[in-house]
């Protein structure tokens, strides 16, 4: 499905600044697998994302999917294949427009696009039993303004909006991040079902560590530039947050030292 | 006093300005840009138009030709903004400084005289049922009626969601496999095309082109686009289309009010920047008010 290989980035290269972002990074995803992926800030897992999403091209290796090299696609051109939920909530909607005008132009992405009316009976009935599932009551605001919705309404049907037309790959980016817990959750709970439901594979970038466990069927732990642990099966039901963040000692030779993982394991 | 034939003037170049408005907002509100070029490519509409027609084109293909010389504009505007990174103020500039001097080539002198030629306005006066002294009006009318009703129902297309969305959010928009540079350019294209239309009617209505005709056009554009917007309001795309089309006919008659009580001409430029100051400072005010005096009553001593 997904074939990343050998993937390097170094940004500012040849200054002070130098960072390499993404270190000869693999990682093959088979269909329907949802890889949860953890590491401290700095550690490469938005550059892993964003080499997959197109936003930077990468210094060397190769992003692959379902045999189709995308490694030098530009992010519209790989809309197609790719869907994506950002930390943002007011990123992944556009606030002006009403939540069927967002939907339709979701269930619009990576087609060609023309000059026939946009919206029409039967789409606004789809539109309808789909947010019906969110159970958030946004099946009765179809002309609401996005801007009127609260963050969390918003992730969610962002959600929907990249599931909607079913990518080959969903990335999540810490979709829940900005979200209040309880909203969180529900998100969070949205998206394991969605995933599953539909069998989609998926990358989720997540600081809180039993969400880590929780979600998805394969967790991965990377540490500057680099894949650091790859669990799953047995191994990954067995885990622990408590021997994870062991784990992430001792493989990375560090003592961790960032607050939000270590709040997360400890809560 | 305000008579009835200036009313009537009054009215058919707000319609004809209308046109000019309607491109306006598509950059402006649409698009979120700000965009100059607006000011020469009213020029090169009125320009074009008056050249074609006096060496003989039919009129018709000419205010035709003069919308496609305003998409062109807008495409070279699309094209410095988005493929070489350079502003959105700056690239109108650009485009604007530049079509100063392609506008006078385009001419061959500073202004061409449209005395005694076949216009559009002529044609239509001349066909039947049409009464002569409403002939500028109705034509006017129709045409900013069609054109509204094309803006409208464009903006609610696929393509036409899209590019709001490129307004709005480009991040999301691009996510969704939307090439936003090229709905920027096609954005800019359409709203100078409209300017240009805008501009070769203004010329027929006046029966001259003249170089310096677009200066000061943008202002006078956003003048119209806000006072549309407060006086209708925006809550659907129908309405704000409406709205602005309102916006640049009240606009006429306020500049034409304020000429009658016996300002200059030449102070008119100071007032619509006066207007448009207003109408873009009066929001921050509103809600600093407010966020003063939450209840919104006035506090009593």
């Amino acid at each position: 499905m997904l074939k990343v290989d050998n993937l390097t980035k170094v940004f500012n290269k040849n200054t002070i600044n130098e960072k390499k972002a993404l270190d000869q990074v693999s990682l093959h995803l088979s269909p329907g697998d949802f890889v949860t992926i953890i590491g401290s800030n700095g550690a490469g897992k938005s550059s892993l994302m964003n080499a997959v999403a197109g936003v930077f091209i990468p210094d060397s290796g190769e992003v692959v999917i379902d045999g189709i090299n995308i490694t030098n696609w530009a992010p519209h051109k790989r809309a197609g294949l790719i869907s994506r939920v950002f930390q943002d909530p007011m990123s992944g909607t556009a606030a002006s427009m009403t939540i069927e005008e967002n939907l339709i132009m979701a269930l619009k992405r990576g087609k060609k696009r023309s000059l026939r009316w946009a919206l029409n009976k039967s789409k606004r009935e789809y539109f309808c039993s789909e947010l019906e599932k969110l159970g958030l009551g946004l099946e009765n605001r179809l002309t609401t303004k996005v801007k009127l919705l609260s963050g969390g309404q918003r992730q969610a049907l962002t959600l929907l909006m990249a599931t909607l037309e079913e990518p080959k790959l969903l990335l999540l980016d810490e979709h829940t991040a900005a979200l209040d817990p309880k909203t969180a959750d529900k998100v969070i709970e949205l998206t394991c079902r969605v995933a599953e439901s539909s069998q989609l594979t998926t990358m989720m970038i997540t600081h809180n560590l039993e969400q880590a466990l929780s979600c998805g069927n394969r967790t991965i732990m990377m540490h500057e530039g680099r894949i650091i642990l790859d669990i799953k099966g047995t191994e990954r039901s067995n885990m622990t947050i408590s021997r994870l963040l062991e784990m992430f000692n001792k493989a990375s030779g560090v003592q961790m030292n960032n607050d939000r993982m270590m709040l997360a394991g400890t809560l | 006093m305000f008579s009835l034939k200036i009313a009537q003037g009054t009215l058919e170049l707000g319609l004809m300005y209308a046109i000019m408005v309607l491109g306006v907002y598509l950059t402006f509100r649409v698009l979120n840009y700000a965009d100059l070029t607006v000011e020469g490519s009213f020029t090169m509409g009125a320009a074009t138009a008056a050249v074609l027609i006096i060496n003989g084109t039919n009129p018709w293909l000419a205010t035709l030709i003069a919308f496609f010389a305003g998409t062109i504009a807008g495409v070279f505007t699309g094209i410095f903004h988005t493929k070489f990174k350079i502003t959105a103020l700056l690239s109108g500039i650009l485009t604007m400084t530049a079509l100063y001097s392609i506008n006078l080539r385009i001419m061959g002198k500073a202004n061409i005289s449209l005395l005694k030629t076949r216009t559009i306005f002529t044609d239509f006066q001349s066909l039947p049922f049409i009464n002569a002294d409403y002939a500028i009006l109705l034509l006017s009318f129709i045409t900013v009626f069609i054109l509204g009703l094309l803006v409208y129902l464009f903006l609610n297309t696929e393509i036409g969601l899209a590019l709001r969305a490129t307004g709005d959010n480009e991040l999301m928009i691009r996510s969704q496999g939307v090439n936003t540079d090229i709905m920027k350019i096609l954005g800019l294209a359409l709203s100078n095309g409209l300017v240009a239309f805008s501009g070769s009617y203004v010329a027929q209505k006046q029966l001259f082109a003249d170089a310096s005709m677009g200066i000061g056009m943008i202002v006078a554009g956003l003048a119209s686009v806000i006072i549309g917007e407060v006086l209708i309001g925006t809550s659907s795309i129908g309405r704000a289309v409406i709205a602005v089309i309102c916006g640049g006919i009240i606009y006429r008659f306020i500049i034409a009010i304020v000429l009658q009580l016996g300002l200059e001409a030449t102070d008119l430029k100071l007032l619509t920047a006066i207007i448009v100051l207003i109408a873009l400072v009066s929001p921050s005010i509103k809600s600093k008010v407010t966020a003063l005096n939450p209840s919104g009553k006035v506090r009593e001593e």
